[in-house]
């Protein structure tokens, strides 16, 4: 079986910083990948990569066959790959509702003139982005907070929000970046829960950035670790954890 | 307060949200439509004029409020509207024709500029919008021809049907008309996926890039959109003016309209008609003011301009959602009455914001 997405020799400096160096990984179809570091080893810089928020320096992606990394950064998500951001990046202004639609945008069939009038096609649509978007929300249990304008929603709660819009991208790609941090440890254990849910119902392939050693040995298929944006590991949760070089890279000689 | 029982999803997409909005609105519209029974010549031209600025401020608030790109430069659109409509009325085209025409041209302006200043924000789009409104205010002081220069040209009568409809009561209803078409037209947009990826632009830019979003592509239909919006009202303006001439369209008239949008209430399009009753009845009270005032105030010359200004910073510090934000605060007072805390609109600091990536 071919991989999914696979990175080939990445690499990525801001000036004199080398903040992802020569970095190679494949991730299997429906797999729960997972990449770990210490502070500023790149994992985001690798997410910003693969959603081409930043250019290579040199190095491809290829997703499903086909390399994206001379795409414009809006095009990924039509491809398959949705993502959400460390510290969330939710439109505060909106409804929660509002936030999860706008992740249906990519499957629009609608045009300017017919929104203007909106015709019956419109309105259609919009029942149909509906129905998906309530699906999500039963997923990940945000019925209470459908309507409620981001600004007033606690952190927690924000953080699933935003893995819920990428849903609704209905992505074959979902990259989460850091989905405990900020969250206690009841939620973190939820969100354990939720990428089961997520890869079994929306047969999603999921690229985590995670920094609990306890949700990533749970939910990971295998993990890749780095450090200083270079390669130091790759192996199953447990082979990790056991990694001389891991435990150097995080703890020193 | 009310409580909704939700059956359906046609209920959230629905213009009206409940029969209470329904009877109050549908008051409002027999009220609006009877006027003309009760109030005399002037202050019906004065209400007919609210709705001119109501259609040009629901084209700037999609973008300044909705897509959050400022606009000193509306007054350039309001203009080509303007003189597009008096050129092709003047050409013989029919009414409807030619004010749609005058939109559309308009619109093509405004996606002329939405291109290149698409990299912009800010204050630096809002000096590019500026330059350009300086540009259009000198082609029609120069394109003699086609604009009559200086020296101003006459606008032709609106004949529809036989019916003149360039003044008075005919003219009232002509207003109204065309303001309810355009409101209920950005209305649809703002609940289709256009006008929520306008929303989420302004919200956060890199995450609307990462949900698909076309950053380039919807700043340009956002600004083509708001200056189409801007030039029909210029259409309509015409008539109301009767005579055009360069200055009828200055850099006063840019901030005049976005004075209007942010005094009304950004990103809702309650507050657009707020703001243009409020920049309609603004310069009357100035003008009653300046006989009260001592001479030496009253007859300074920047007392407008100085006015309208002071008034925007007023409200930016103390009530940045206009007075369409005070009136939610003052209802949810009364919603919620024991209850009502100083602190609940205060406003918080953020301090969770991803590095910004540029």
């Amino acid at each position: 079986m071919s991989a999914l997405l696979s990175a080939k020799n990445l690499s990525l400096s801001f000036g004199g910083v080398h903040a992802v160096r020569d970095i190679s990984f494949d991730v299997e179809q429906g797999e729960v990948f997972s990449i770990i570091g210490p502070n500023g080893a790149g994992k985001t810089s690798i997410f910003n990569l693969i959603s081409r928020l930043y250019n290579a320096d040199s190095g491809d992606i290829v997703f499903a066959g086909e390399s994206i990394i001379s795409q414009p950064a809006h095009r990924i998500a039509s491809l398959g790959i949705a993502r959400t951001f460390q510290n969330t990046e939710l439109f505060e202004h909106e409804t929660v509702l509002n936030n999860m639609l706008i992740g249906r945008h990519v499957h629009r069939c609608s045009n300017l003139f017919s929104e203007l009038l909106f015709l019956h096609s419109v309105r259609k649509q919009e029942l149909e982005f509906r129905r998906i978007v309530e699906d999500v929300i039963d997923l990940l249990d945000l019925q209470s907070h459908r309507n409620q304008v981001i600004g007033s929603l606690p952190y927690g709660v924000r953080k699933m929000v935003e893995v819920a819009r990428a849903l609704c991208i209905q992505p074959k790609l979902l990259l989460l970046d850091e989905p405990s941090s900020g969250l206690n440890p009841e939620e973190t254990e939820d969100v354990s829960f939720w990428i089961e849910d997520i890869s079994r119902d929306y047969g999603a392939t999921i690229i985590m950035v995670e920094h609990d050693m306890n949700l990533v040995s749970r939910s990971s298929d295998r993990v890749l670790a780095i450090a200083d944006g270079a390669f130091v590991a790759l192996g199953t949760p447990s082979e990790i954890q056991n990694h001389p070089d891991v435990q150097r890279a995080y703890l020193g000689d | 307060m009310r409580f909704i029982l939700k059956t359906h999803y046609q209920q959230d997409i629905d213009v009206f949200k409940h029969n209470g909005q329904r009877f109050w609105f549908g008051l409002l519209a027999l009220l609006v439509i009877v006027a003309p029974l009760f109030i005399d010549t002037f202050y019906l031209g004065e209400l007919s004029l609210v709705y001119i600025y109501a259609i040009a401020g629901i084209g700037l608030m999609l973008l300044v409020g909705h897509t959050g790109l400022v606009s000193l430069g509306h007054a350039a659109f309001l203009a080509i509207g303007a003189y597009a409509h008096a050129w092709f009325i003047g050409k013989g085209w029919p009414l409807p024709l030619s004010i749609l025409l005058a939109g559309l041209l308009s619109a093509a302006a405004g996606a002329m500029v939405g291109r290149p200043t698409l990299r912009m924000t800010g204050i630096y789009l809002a000096i590019a919008t500026l330059a350009f409104a300086h540009i259009v205010e000198q082609i029609i002081a120069h394109w003699e021809p086609v604009t009559g220069g200086f020296r101003g040209q006459l606008v032709p009568d609106a004949v529809f049907m036989g019916f003149d409809l360039s003044r008075g009561i005919p003219f009232y209803y002509l207003c109204l008309f065309v303001v309810v078409l355009c409101l209920l037209a950005a209305l649809n947009l703002l609940r289709s996926p256009t006008g929520r990826s306008m929303v989420a632009i302004r919200d956060s830019e890199i995450s609307a890039q990462s949900m698909g979003i076309d950053l380039a592509r919807t700043k340009t239909i956002a600004f083509a959109v708001s200056a189409g919006f801007t030039g029909v009202a210029g259409a309509l303006f015409a008539h109301k003016l009767g005579y055009l001439a360069p200055d009828a369209f200055t850099m006063l008239t840019s901030i005049q309209l976005l004075l209007m949008v942010v005094v009304g209430g950004l990103g809702s399009m309650h507050g657009v008609f707020y703001g243009a009753i409020f920049i309609v009845v603004l310069p009357q009270f100035i003008a009653i003011m300046r006989d009260t005032l001592p001479t030496a105030i009253g007859q300074l010359p920047g007392l407008e301009p100085g006015l309208f200004g002071l008034i925007l910073v007023l409200f930016l510090i103390f009530e940045p959602l206009g007075i369409y934000g005070r009136w939610l605060k003052v209802k949810q007072f009364f919603d919620e009455f024991p209850l009502y805390r100083k602190a609940t609109h205060k406003r918080q600091k953020s301090y969770l914001r991803t590095e910004r990536l540029r």
